[in-house]
């Protein structure tokens, strides 16, 4: 398993994520899509830590699994809220920032 | 004892804070008394301080200053709130305390019906403090406060009776024409300091006589800069038209301000810079010549008015225009004399009409009246006494001081026989338009028969009585006023008047005239109807005041507000307006067309987002 590869599984799953993200109208999917980019991020870092014999790497990947897990219960409550007022979920349609 | 000085200041300044805080919750008439004890407070106090100045010799009397607080301390410049007493101050004082007193107390009669007691005597209290700062000030600069403050007080007065119309109107001229005479004396307070470094009296009149050589430009762009202060609140040409409209507020206010005091603080401004002034002569010329066209000018306007109160103020005008004649012509204590007496016996004769006016239930047209001598026996021997001293009337209060002033005329340091033949002429003017008044309002039989006019009560009466006494016997101190204030006026002399054809020429002048008026108007009745079809177009300008004011409203008023129209069409709603609104609709344009790019939809900004770095990645590769 050679550096290329992990760079390229990274790159791919980060790419799904944002084309998840940018395709997908239901919030819950474009969430996932967020955690896909992350992880695809993870992958990387703990990648490389293992390559270049250094520890920061798994450690910050750490620090973004907790950032994430903070980060989905903030966005799931949101999401909740926004379905129990709106009785539907489209992100086309949650649009009153519009200028 | 010369410590004890601030409470002048103090008393009338507690009484206007403890009236206009308490206001309406104090007891009525116990408001009048109070105020008018503050002012008598302050009389007593002054005299003490003049008793004080008699325990020194006349030449240690001088600039006794008392610095109540530092204000301004600074390198090169500093102010402090200080009183100066000297006989010159105090002198002014016992007339504006004491007369001040007087008219305090019969105000308490005078405006008892009114709903607003207490915020008039709140502000009268304003006016005696303001009137003693600018009296005891030793600097410039509170000279202009109090100047101001007095301006203040006057406008306040005189715009009384919000409810009125012309009140109103009359308070603003009047304060808009004193403003133009404050904007000279800030002016002049400034070029003071640029030219001694200092604004203390002390020090600018020590240097005055060597600073400058005589007619230097500078002093006489000092001294007539002053003199715009001067004759704005003196009211003397080309000043003068607020004081005839002043009459608008409550009589008290008239005699109190617009006669007795704050009118003659120009005099007092003169006097108290005659070390400016002496270096001055071709100012001394132009204050004698103002003051004496003036006094025949208000005088000629004054026969022929209708308005009791109007008659005495132009009556009023032209007395100043006598004292400034005085000051003008070198003889600085027979100016501030005149003053003296003239305090006493046209607060008199203000208090007297006030009183007609109050008897006649707000009538102050003469024609309207008549007959009053016997309904009001002691206003009429009052106004008789006060008349007789306006008019000069040998041995009266009037007679002493304006023989002095019509002989200095001749006599004095800047005097000429020009000078002396004008007086004569204004001598005259004052005998006739004086009895002219009196005949018209006291003699004859009543012309309105259904009015009922009554003897005011004698807290107003018993003022009347005092004043009249001292209008009777006010001559007699004239010399003590000359040799009191002669320290002040050290550089000036009285000159020499023993002349005694002139001095009778002078008599016949002011015998003449009275002599005239009771030969027209003894009867009560007008017996020149055919003069004045005869003389019908000066009939016409004097009645109309030399139509004065018409000429400003022309000269002045109207241009000004054909220039605010057009400003206000041309530059202000098609320019400033025009662009502002133009800056704000260009923006709003240009926003609308950025704000597509806020769609609100998360989606379109991620791929905004992706999109811009995907750009910036290819930039990094490929460059």
């Amino acid at each position: 398993m050679g550096a290329e590869f992990v760079l390229f599984v990274s790159a791919a799953v980060f790419s799904i994520g944002a084309l998840g993200f940018v395709v997908r109208k239901n919030p819950l999917v474009m969430f996932m899509s967020v955690e896909l980019m992350l992880n695809a991020v993870n992958f990387l870092l703990v990648g490389y830590s293992n390559f270049l014999n250094s520890l920061d790497g798994q450690i910050f990947a750490l620090i973004i699994m907790t950032v994430a897990a903070a980060e989905v219960v903030v966005g799931l409550a949101i999401i909740l809220t926004i379905f129990r007022t709106r009785h539907e979920l489209d992100a086309d349609h949650i649009d009153v920032l519009k200028g | 004892m010369y410590s004890l000085s601030w409470l002048i200041l103090f008393l009338p300044m507690a009484g206007f804070l403890t009236l206009s805080w308490s206001g309406k919750r104090f007891p009525k008439l116990t408001g009048g008394w109070f105020a008018s004890a503050m002012v008598g407070g302050a009389f007593l106090v002054t005299l003490l301080m003049l008793a004080q100045l008699y325990a020194e010799s006349p030449a240690d009397r001088l600039n006794h200053v008392q610095t109540l607080y530092p204000w301004v301390v600074s390198e090169g410049f500093s102010l402090n709130l200080s009183i100066l007493i000297d006989p010159l101050s105090v002198f002014m004082l016992l007339v504006v305390t004491g007369v001040g007193f007087l008219i305090h107390v019969y105000s308490i009669g005078y405006m008892h019906h009114d709903k607003e007691f207490t915020r008039f005597f709140a502000y009268l209290n304003l006016f005696i403090f303001s009137m003693s700062l600018l009296v005891l000030a030793a600097d410039f600069f509170f000279l202009i406060v109090g100047w101001a403050l007095v301006g203040l007080a006057s406008y306040l007065l005189i715009g009384f009776w919000t409810d009125r119309k012309t009140a109103v109107l009359a308070a603003r001229k009047a304060f808009v024409m004193n403003v133009i005479g404050d904007v000279g004396m800030v002016i002049a307070a400034f070029m003071i300091f640029e030219h001694f470094g200092t604004l203390n009296y002390v020090e600018v009149f020590k240097a005055a006589p060597t600073a400058f050589f005589p007619n230097d430009d500078n002093v006489l762009l000092i001294t007539l800069l002053l003199l715009v202060g001067a004759f704005a609140k003196s009211a003397q040409l080309p000043l003068h038209t607020w004081l005839p409209d002043a009459m608008e507020g409550p009589t008290p206010v008239s005699a109190l301000i617009h006669a007795a005091t704050m009118v003659t603080a120009g005099v007092y401004l003169v006097a108290r810079c005659n070390a400016l002034y002496m270096m001055a002569p071709f100012t001394m010329y132009l204050i004698a010549s103002v003051g004496v066209i003036t006094a025949i000018f208000a005088g000629s306007v004054g026969m022929v008015q209708y308005d009791i109160k109007r008659v005495i103020a132009y009556s009023t005008m032209s007395q100043i225009g006598f004292m400034f004649l005085a000051v003008g012509v070198g003889v600085f204590s027979i100016g501030m004399f005149h003053l003296m007496t003239h305090a006493f016996f046209k607060a008199l004769l203000f208090l007297a009409a006030g009183s007609v006016i109050h008897g006649m239930s707000d009538e102050q047209d003469i024609r309207k009246m008549g007959g009053l001598r016997y309904a009001m026996p002691v206003t009429f021997i009052t106004f008789l006494i006060g008349s007789l001293a306006l008019a000069g009337f040998p041995l009266t209060a009037g007679f002493f001081s304006k023989e002095e002033i019509v002989m200095s005329a001749y006599s004095a340091q800047y005097g000429n026989i020009v000078f002396w033949g004008l007086a004569i002429i204004a001598v005259g003017m004052t005998g006739f338009y004086t009895f002219r008044l009196f005949f018209y309002t006291f003699m004859g039989q009543s012309r309105t028969p259904e009015a009922h006019p009554h003897e005011s009560p004698s807290v107003m009466t018993v003022p009347l009585m005092v004043l009249a006494a001292l209008s009777l016997v006010g001559g007699l101190l004239g010399p003590w006023v000359h040799d009191f204030l002669s320290p002040v006026f050290g550089g000036a002399t009285l000159g020499h008047h023993d002349d005694t054809m002139m001095e009778i020429v002078a008599v016949a002048a002011a015998l003449g005239g009275i002599i005239t008026a009771v030969a027209i108007y003894m009867t009560g009745k007008d017996q020149l109807a055919f003069a004045k079809q005869m003389l019908a177009p000066i009939y016409e300008a004097l009645y109309n005041k030399y139509y004065v004011d018409e000429i400003y409203d022309f000269l002045i008023v109207k241009p000004v507000k054909g220039i605010g129209k057009f400003l206000e069409e041309r530059a202000e709603k098609q320019g400033i307006d025009f662009s502002v609104d133009q800056v704000g609709k260009q923006v709003r344009e240009v926003s609308r067309g950025i704000s597509i790019w806020q769609s609100g939809k998360v989606r379109i900004y991620a791929l905004n987002m992706v999109a811009g770095m995907v750009t910036i990645l290819l930039f990094v590769i490929f460059l």
